[in-house]
This record gives C-alpha cells, sequence and structure tokens, in this order.
C-alpha cells in the first residue's frame, strides 16, 4: 500500500469539488419538487419535511394531468430504434470510410463534417414536406409520427457517430485484419469479428449518446408529433413547464419525473457502460 | 464473437422489418380513410389553440368529450397554445395537404394564405346545405376575408383592461381607479407606490410589452382612429406611435416598471402582481382564470379597473374584439363520410350552451348572449367594469404583419433605453409590413 | 502498399450506402433546399417562393451590414473560445485525474457523465431557477450569506455572459470528459510500463506520452467543441429568448432561430445558416490542420 501523498490528496479534492458542482444543482431541485407552492423563493435550502412545507401535492398535479406511461413508452420507441439504427449505419460507415481508399473519400468526410454543422431548424421544414408527401407526417397515426421523428433523428446523429467511430476505428491496429483476411474471412466478418470487439467501447459511447440526444430533442419531437397519444416524456415536461408559468414546484416536480427514467436506466447499465467505456480494447 | 455478430444482424433485420412495416401500415390507413362506412363513428382532425397554457382548456376538453359521447365520432385533437411557431405549423400543414378537419385559428390576415388557396369552405356555402349553421350568430360581427365572404364561425372575444391589486394600492392609500383615471393622476400614483418599496407596473417589456403600446396609441390619439397604419414615422399615425413608444419610455425612465423588467419572463411580473409586490398589470380576459385557478384564496385582492386616459381618450374606453373562429377545411367537406360530423362539431362548439362554458365576461357575437354560470368575486370585478365601458375597439397590432409586429415589440428595450428612437423602430416595422 | 485486404472496392458500396441515403435524404438534400431558399424570397415559414429576391444576393449583403448578427458572431466566437478552452481544458484534467486514481474511478465517471443525461429544456428550467431574479438560488445564497443586499440580476448586460456561459460549459464537460476517459483507456498500459522503465513518470508522462497519443481524440474534441458552439441553441433560447438583454445576447443559433420561427424571415435564416455551416467547415478544418498529425484526411 502507497501512503496518500499530497498530489493525490489534491487530485480528488479536485474530483471531489467537480463532483459536488455537477450532483448539487439536481439535490436543489428534487428537495424543492417536494416543497410547498410559494417556500422555494423564500427558503429553498432547508429539507423539507412533513409538517414544514414538504408536499407530494407538485407530483400529484404533474400525475394527474398526463398519461406519463404512454408517454415514456412513445419516448423509449423513438430512442431506442435511433440508437439501434445510427449504431449500425454509423459503424459501417465508418468503418467503409477509415479503411479504403477511393476517390471521393476526401468529399465523403467533407460532407460529413459539414453535416455535423447543418442546424436542424433549416431542414425540419423541407423534411416535413417529403415526410407529409410519403404519409408518414401529420397523418394522425401514432406509430407512423413516430417514424417520422425517428427518421430525420437517425440522420442527425450519423455524422457525429461516425466521426467519433472514425477517429477510434483508425487506431485498430491493421494487422489483426490483414491475417483474418489470410486466414479466408471475408470483410464483413472481418468488421464483426475484429473491429467490433476493438471498438465496442466506442460503440457504446457512441449508442449513449444517440440515445440521449433522441430522448431528450424537443425540437424535432414537437414539430412531428402532435395528438396527445403521439407525446413523447420531453414534449410532456414542456407543456408542463409553459403552463405552469410561475409555479416553481410543479416545474420542479416535472423535471425530476423526466429525468428519474433516465437516470434509472443510467445507473443500471451504469457497469456495462463504464465496462464498455474502458473495456480497453486494445489490449497488448 | 459469434453472439456480437448475431446480436447485430437481429438488430438491423429488425430495423429493416420496422421500417417495412411502418410503410406497410401507412398504405392501410390511406386505404381504409375513405372506406370507413357512415354511422359507424367518423374520426375527425381537429387542431384548435385550446391546448398548452390555454385557459380555457379544460372547457374544451370538456365540450369535445361531450361531442364525443352525444355523436360516438371520435375527435384526434392535435390543438397546442398559440404561438408563431403554432401558427406556422398550421400554415405548413395545409401547404403539404395535411390540413385538419376542422380548424380553431386566428380570422384576420393570419388565415388569408389558405383563404385565398381555396382550403376553406365559407359559411354561405356550408349553409346551402345545412341552412341553420352558424344560425345563433349575428353575421354582422362574423368576421370577413378579402375577398368579401365570412369563412369562420366566432368563438368568445376578448377584452383587454387594467388589473389592480386593491391589497397593494390600500397599503399606499391610493384609491382604486374610476372609469375617469386621467395619466397625471396615474404618475402621481406611481410615484406613491413606488416610495412604498412596490412596483408599481407589472410588465415584462422584454415580452410583453404589446398592452401598454396598444393603450398609449390610444391616449395619443382616439378610439376611432386607433386602427390607422403608419406609412412612415413621420404622418399622424406615426406620430402618434411614436409618442406612444416615448410614454412607455418615460414609465420607465421613471422607474415605475420592475427593476428587471427588461429581463424577466411575463410570468415573473405577473407573479410579482399575484404576489402583492406590484399594483398595476394591463392584460386580457384570458388572465382572470389565471389568477382563478392560482390565487383562489385572494381573488378579492384583485379588480378590473381602467387603463389612465390621456388627450381625448377616455379611460373608459377599452380594447376587445373577436379574433379567432372555426374554419371548415375543402378537404373535410369534400369528403361525404366527414362532412356532416365537422358541421355538427363545429355547432357543437359555437352552441349557446357550450360557448357559456368558455365565456365569462368576454364578447360574443351570439345572438341571445352567453349565460355564465356563477361569477366569481374576480369574475364579477370584470363584469363590473365592463358595464361602465363606454367603447371598445380591435387592437391596431392586429391588422399588421407577424413580422411587423414582432420587430416593433422586439424594438420596445431599445426605444426605452435610449438606443433607438421610436421613429426609427417605427420605419423599421412598417418597412416589414 | 496497401493492405490486400481492401483493395476490392465492391463491399464499400454496402458499407456506406445506408449511411449516405439517410444523410442525402434527410440532410443534404434539405440543405440544398435551404440554399436555394437563401436567394428567394419568402415571407412565412408555410409559404412557398415568391421568386427570387431581388437582387438575388441581398441575404448575404445584409449578413455583412446587419449589427445583431455581429453581436451573435462575437459572443458565439467567444463562446467557442471559451468551450475549447474550459469545456475541453477542464474535462481533459479531470480525465488525466480520474486515470490517474483506483479508489472512486468509476464513481467520478459515473457522476461527471450526469448532466449530459439530462435535456437542454429541463437544464434550462432548473438554471431559471438556479438564476432567478426574486428568490433564486444563487440570489438567496449569497444573501444569506450576507455578501449582497440587493438582488443582482444575473441576466442584465453586466453579468450576462457569465449567466448564458456557464451552463452550457458546466453540460458539456462531461461530454468531452468521456469521450476523453474512452481516449484515455485505449492507451495501452504497456506504453506506461516502457515510459516507466525508461524514467518518466508523473507530469513527464503526461506531456511526452499520454498527449501526444490522445491527439487524435484532442482534435476530435476540439471539432466537436466548435460546431457545437456554433449551433448552440437550447439552453441559451430556454433562459434568454430572442436576444436578451436588449439585443445584446444573440448567438448566431438562437439568431437563426428567430429570423426563421418568430420573424418568418425564412429566407435569411436560410442565410445565416450557411453563414453557420461555412464558419464550421472553416473552423473545424483549420483545428485539424493545427492539431491533427496524419494529412491524408
Amino acid at each position: 500500500m502507497k501512503k496518500i501523498t499530497p498530489a493525490k490528496a489534491g487530485t480528488y479534492v479536485v474530483l471531489t469539488f467537480w463532483a459536488l458542482t455537477t450532483l448539487y444543482p439536481f439535490v436543489w431541485v428534487i428537495l424543492n419538487s417536494f416543497r410547498e407552492k410559494g417556500l422555494i423563493r423564500k427558503d429553498s435550502f432547508s429539507i423539507p419535511i412533513p409538517g414544514n412545507g414538504f408536499t407530494m401535492g407538485n407530483y400529484e398535479k404533474a400525475m394527474e394531468r398526463f398519461d406519463f406511461s404512454n408517454a415514456y413508452l412513445n419516448s423509449l420507441i423513438v430512442s431506442i430504434a435511433v440508437t439501434i439504427a445510427v449504431v449500425v449505419i454509423a459503424g459501417f460507415a465508418a468503418y467503409g470510410l477509415v479503411r479504403y481508399r477511393f476517390r471521393l473519400r476526401g468529399l465523403c468526410y467533407s460532407l460529413i463534417m459539414a453535416g455535423m454543422m447543418f442546424p436542424v431548424f433549416s431542414t425540419i421544414i423541407p423534411v416535413f414536406r417529403m415526410e407529409a408527401a410519403w404519409g408518414i407526417a401529420s397523418s394522425g397515426n401514432r406509430w407512423l409520427s413516430l417514424l417520422a421523428v425517428i427518421l430525420p433523428q437517425i440522420a442527425g446523429n450519423l455524422c457525429f457517430a461516425i466521426i467519433v467511430l472514425m477517429g477510434f476505428i483508425e487506431s485498430v491496429p491493421m494487422e489483426l485484419e490483414e491475417s483474418a483476411y489470410m486466414d479466408g474471412c471475408h470483410v464483413f466478418q472481418v468488421y464483426f469479428h475484429i473491429i467490433i470487439p476493438a471498438a465496442k467501447s466506442s460503440f457504446a459511447t457512441v449508442a449513449i449518446f444517440s440515445f440521449l440526444w433522441s430522448y431528450n430533442d424537443l425540437f424535432t419531437q414537437n414539430f412531428f408529433l402532435r395528438t396527445p397519444k403521439e407525446k413523447t416524456i420531453t414534449l410532456m415536461l414542456n407543456e408542463i413547464s409553459s403552463q405552469a408559468g410561475v409555479d416553481y414546484g410543479l416545474m420542479a416536480a416535472s423535471v425530476v419525473l423526466i429525468v428519474v427514467p433516465v437516470l434509472i436506466v443510467y445507473i443500471l447499465l451504469q457497469k456495462h457502460i463504464i465496462k464498455g467505456l474502458t473495456a480497453g480494447a486494445i489490449k497488448g | 464473437m459469434k453472439k456480437n455478430r448475431l446480436l447485430a444482424i437481429t438488430l438491423a433485420s429488425a430495423l429493416t422489418l420496422g421500417l417495412l412495416a411502418g410503410c406497410g401500415s401507412g398504405n392501410q390507413t390511406g386505404g381504409s380513410g375513405g372506406g370507413t362506412p357512415a354511422g359507424s363513428g367518423v374520426e375527425l382532425n381537429v387542431v384548435t389553440s385550446y391546448g398548452g397554457d390555454d385557459g380555457n382548456r379544460k372547457q374544451y376538453e370538456a365540450a369535445v368529450a361531450s361531442y364525443e359521447a352525444a355523436t360516438g365520432n371520435t375527435i384526434l385533437d392535435a390543438s397546442a397554445s398559440s404561438n408563431e411557431e403554432w401558427k406556422a405549423k398550421v400554415l405548413t400543414d395545409f401547404q403539404t395537404g395535411t390540413e385538419p378537419d376542422v380548424l380553431f385559428f386566428f380570422t384576420n390576415a393570419d388565415a388569408e394564405p389558405f383563404i385565398q388557396a381555396g382550403k376553406v369552405v365559407d359559411v354561405a356555402t356550408i349553409r346551402a346545405a345545412y341552412p341553420d349553421y352558424a344560425g345563433n350568430m349575428r353575421d354582422s360581427m362574423m368576421a370577413v376575408a378579402s375577398d368579401g365572404k365570412t369563412y369562420a364561425v366566432p368563438s368568445s372575444g376578448f377584452w383587454e383592461n387594467m388589473f389592480v391589486n386593491t391589497k397593494v394600492l390600500s397599503d399606499c392609500g391610493v384609491a382604486v381607479p374610476g372609469p375617469d383615471y386621467t395619466w397625471d393622476q396615474f404618475l402621481a400614483d406611481c410615484e406613491t407606490i413606488k416610495a412604498k418599496g412596490y412596483a408599481p407596473i407589472a410588465c415584462s417589456l422584454f415580452e410583453i410589452p404589446h398592452y401598454w403600446f396598444e393603450f398609449c396609441v390610444m391616449n395619443n390619439g382616439t378610439l376611432e382612429n386607433q386602427l390607422d397604419l403608419p406609412a412612415s414615422a413621420d404622418d399622424a399615425a406615426g406620430q402618434k406611435w411614436a409618442a406612444a413608444l416615448n410614454d412607455i419610455k418615460d414609465l420607465y425612465e421613471r422607474g415605475f416598471f420592475p427593476v428587471n423588467t427588461l429581463t424577466a419572463t411575463d410570468a415573473e411580473t405577473v407573479q410579482l402582481f399575484g404576489d402583492g409586490e406590484a399594483a398595476f398589470l394591463i392584460d386580457g380576459s384570458w388572465k382572470v382564470n389565471y389568477f382563478v385557478d392560482n390565487y383562489p384564496d385572494s381573488l378579492s385582492d384583485y379588480a378590473i379597473s381602467y387603463v389612465p386616459a390621456k388627450g381625448e381618450r377616455k379611460a373608459s374606453e377599452a380594447i376587445g374584439g373577436i379574433s379567432m373562429g372555426y374554419f371548415i377545411t375543402k378537404k373535410a367537406w369534400d369528403d361525404p363520410t366527414k362532412q356532416a360530423a365537422a358541421v355538427d362539431f363545429v355547432k357543437h362548439m359555437t352552441s349557446d350552451e357550450v360557448m357559456s362554458t368558455f365565456v365569462t365576461t368576454e364578447v360574443t357575437a351570439l345572438k341571445n348572449g352567453a349565460s355564465p354560470a356563477g361569477l366569481n368575486a374576480l369574475q364579477q370585478a370584470a363584469a363590473d367594469a365592463n358595464a361602465n365601458i363606454t367603447g371598445v375597439i380591435g387592437a391596431v397590432q392586429d391588422t399588421v404583419s407577424s413580422e411587423c409586429k414582432t420587430d416593433l415589440f422586439a424594438n420596445v428595450q431599445n426605444v426605452v433605453t435610449g438606443k433607438m428612437s421610436a421613429a426609427d423602430a417605427i420605419n423599421s416595422a412598417i418597412a416589414l409590413n | 502498399m496497401g493492405p490486400t485486404l481492401y483493395r476490392k472496392k465492391g463491399p464499400l458500396i454496402a458499407f456506406l450506402l445506408p449511411a449516405f441515403g439517410f444523410l442525402i435524404l434527410f440532410l443534404y438534400y434539405p440543405f440544398l433546399q435551404n440554399i436555394l431558399n437563401s436567394f428567394s424570397d419568402i415571407t412565412g415559414l408555410g409559404s412557398a417562393a415568391k421568386g427570387f429576391n431581388d437582387p438575388w444576393y441581398v441575404n448575404y449583403t445584409t449578413l455583412f451590414t446587419d449589427p445583431k448578427l455581429r453581436t451573435a458572431l462575437r459572443n458565439t466566437v467567444l463562446l467557442t473560445l471559451c468551450t475549447v478552452i474550459c469545456q475541453v481544458g477542464i474535462a481533459l484534467i479531470l480525465a488525466l485525474l480520474v486515470d490517474s486514481i483506483r479508489v472512486g474511478a468509476q464513481l467520478f465517471r459515473t457522476l461527471y457523465f450526469f448532466p449530459i443525461v439530462i435535456s437542454a429544456t429541463a437544464l434550462g428550467l432548473m438554471f431559471n431557477l438556479i438564476f432567478l431574479f426574486n428568490g433564486g438560488m444563487l440570489n438567496q445564497l449569497l444573501s444569506n450569506l450576507g455578501i449582497i443586499t440587493e438582488n443582482i440580476d444575473w441576466k442584465d448586460p453586466d453579468h450576462f455572459l457569465f449567466t448564458m456561459f456557464a451552463p452550457v460549459m458546466w453540460q458539456y464537460v462531461g461530454f468531452y470528459f468521456v469521450i476523453l476517459v474512452t481516449g484515455l483507456n485505449n492507451i495501452s498500459q504497456d506504453l506506461y510500463e516502457a515510459a516507466a522503465l525508461d524514467g518518466c513518470t508523473g507530469l513527464n508522462r503526461v506531456r511526452y506520452v499520454t498527449l501526444p497519443l490522445l491527439r487524435n481524440v484532442l482534435c476530435t474534441c476540439l471539432v466537436l467543441a466548435i460546431t457545437g458552439a456554433l449551433k448552440v441553441f437550447d439552453l441559451p433560447w430556454v433562459m434568454f429568448g430572442a436576444g436578451m438583454p436588449q439585443d445584446r445576447g444573440w448567438l448566431t443559433g438562437t439568431y437563426m432561430y428567430d429570423q426563421t420561427f418568430n420573424r418568418g424571415n425564412v429566407d435569411y435564416g436560410s442565410a445565416i445558416a450557411i453563414l453557420i455551416v461555412v464558419l464550421g467547415v472553416l473552423f473545424s478544418n483549420v483545428a485539424n490542420r493545427v492539431f491533427k498529425t496524419r494529412d491524408d484526411i
């Protein structure tokens, strides 16, 4: 065992400080979601206890208005579909772009870089018109409307995913692939047997971000999902907050309600996520 | 390794299947839409602005439910709260052919794009087949489009006037303003209130300066010329607008608005008023329900009073009218399965009984008038104030394009801080009309 | 000599087709429309072009004279600098520190990722509560501690830059942290051991082993930070809306949104979108030139 050096202690102080700034705002919001209306602006730091400003009313109010389970279901359908599609499609593209040398490669790369910068506001109207012409947007059918959100979200996350995956696939040593090929493996087998296991951690990273961005993307969802049964949890939060006005307790409660499922998923999967992130792909 | 590969292939094929299935079901919906046998429950797509934070959302939902129960039809409701993005969505829907069957929308210039495109049916055409359509409405109060025809069946109207916090006023020893309230008296009252440590006027000049603008314009003109539009900042109407902006600037410089009026949201400043930290608030009839919902225990602390008058205007003259109504789209009208259902729906929503649940103190076009049940203290105060109103006119800002409006009100903050002259702000806005 | 495996170009089509199919349909084609729009006269979001502008390039000349756009660009460049220095900087320090410890490393990784999990809308609501003028968390805290006697208006011209940037910084540190930690984990332990044998430890190891090996990942972070800053929208929009305070608070993202969706000035908004893309490509190319070692891309 080593003893604790000043450097080590300093490291922990810095790390703990940042951890606190990350955590505290959430703790503050969670505490205040249980506080009676009006007290937040006077005394927001104490812990609300029954008899002293504690209330479940904010949650009751939020739950009574909205069909939360349906909204969570919609959110999950959209985000999971987007995540799977992005990981599969971007993985292929990144692999192709990194390993193959071809004439249009530079152009493809620039196109992807540029694609990352297109603001969604400038592409949404043409996309909406196109999807309306196909009959999937504004159809009144719940599943089609969800599909209408999923498709542009996939495209919106692809560029980022390709860029990140390219960075990691580049660092996979090529010798393995070459020898696998010598052993008679097809390119697709090389991809599935060598590249994916080697870059597993970055695939996990891309999957997490695709999921989160899709789940949290208010703008696209707001444009395509209109009837109550299509609404996702993010839209619902937006609606609640616009109705709440200055009911800060209700607002805090809806923030908690939208965040909690993600946190539960995150904490449950956290071991796998961290494992994925730290799986030290290139051993030895 | 094998597992990974299997997983990836499964996922990929699941996705492909999902996409195919999506397309498949799309065709089915398209096919069955036209073939629904009559009488077995029609599905109507409806878009209104009674979603989100609208004060009448509950009443609207109840009215829809009673229509569904009475007819067996289903309403696919895609209502939202009204803002520029919502308007844009509605107009885009008309362009892409995905408009709803029944639309509740603004009847002014905003509706012209789809009226001119022939996407909605006029009331006369509907009456040829359904003679009693909108029969309970006064025709003279229905909005006329640029082609001289009437398209929308009007719903409840609105008024704008001054809300006062009587508790703050009595603490400052200021009397509740009457219908003869003058601007000078108002300035003096504000000074007293400010000295007591309250914010005299609850208003976010950043977000919602438009109530003050409207009344200040009237204060610098008359009820009759309220709707005159300037061609530039130099003509009579332009000078009137400039004087109005400068009146707001004067109030700002005297410190009568909340300290953070340029960075606060409307919700924050209204809360100041509600919590008894500000004395005056100009707002619309829709705000009454806000106080009923959020401050049920202190409704008697608020009253509806009169906006102080200057020049030829009387304090008893206010802004009001009817700005929205129900449209039936051509798409629904030409669909034999939907036509009757759509007509019935509009008739139901604009019937005397349903309208009476929406209306407390607002104007309606109903021949018999609305008969709201039991007014609470604040609604009663509003009704009392309305009884003294001697003149009502529509808002001039509703007659200009939304680009012009947005630009003008975004520049109010620059005018009051002296970064821009009132004349420049008006010229800039008028150029966009 | 390239590897023989990748000489046959056949499979390449299968690799690239799905991605570019999606991108062309949902990104490039709409953006081409957007370019066309920037030369057209469009008065409303839902309305079709009334023909070309007169002169057709007028939106692009306006870009140079529009004072609000100048403000937006200045703020955005400032934000980009802060992003690069603070976000990537803090994330790098945190990543290196976490990489250097054993006990609790997992915990910190878990915690730092936290803010990313939450939507900008929810964060915007939260920060609005924190920076609220009348009874917000910060003002309550400061007055409880006796530091201030009068509430500070955190969104006024003196404070808005801090109020606008801090949440954006705070939110995305975790994002770059994760990418960097992933990069650090990809560095082989053998290299560290070899370096240790050569007597290279501590800060020296960071400088001569870790950072050079992290270069490509850092470069990715930089590009992401730059493009992210040019596009940043949700948090500032929820907290500040249209250019608060007094037209000083614009960012290119919020200004473009306001022009397109609130002002109905669709064609000008399109021109701003193109400016954003051009600047983004330009800046990230510079970053690539400066930082990336490999020049084959």
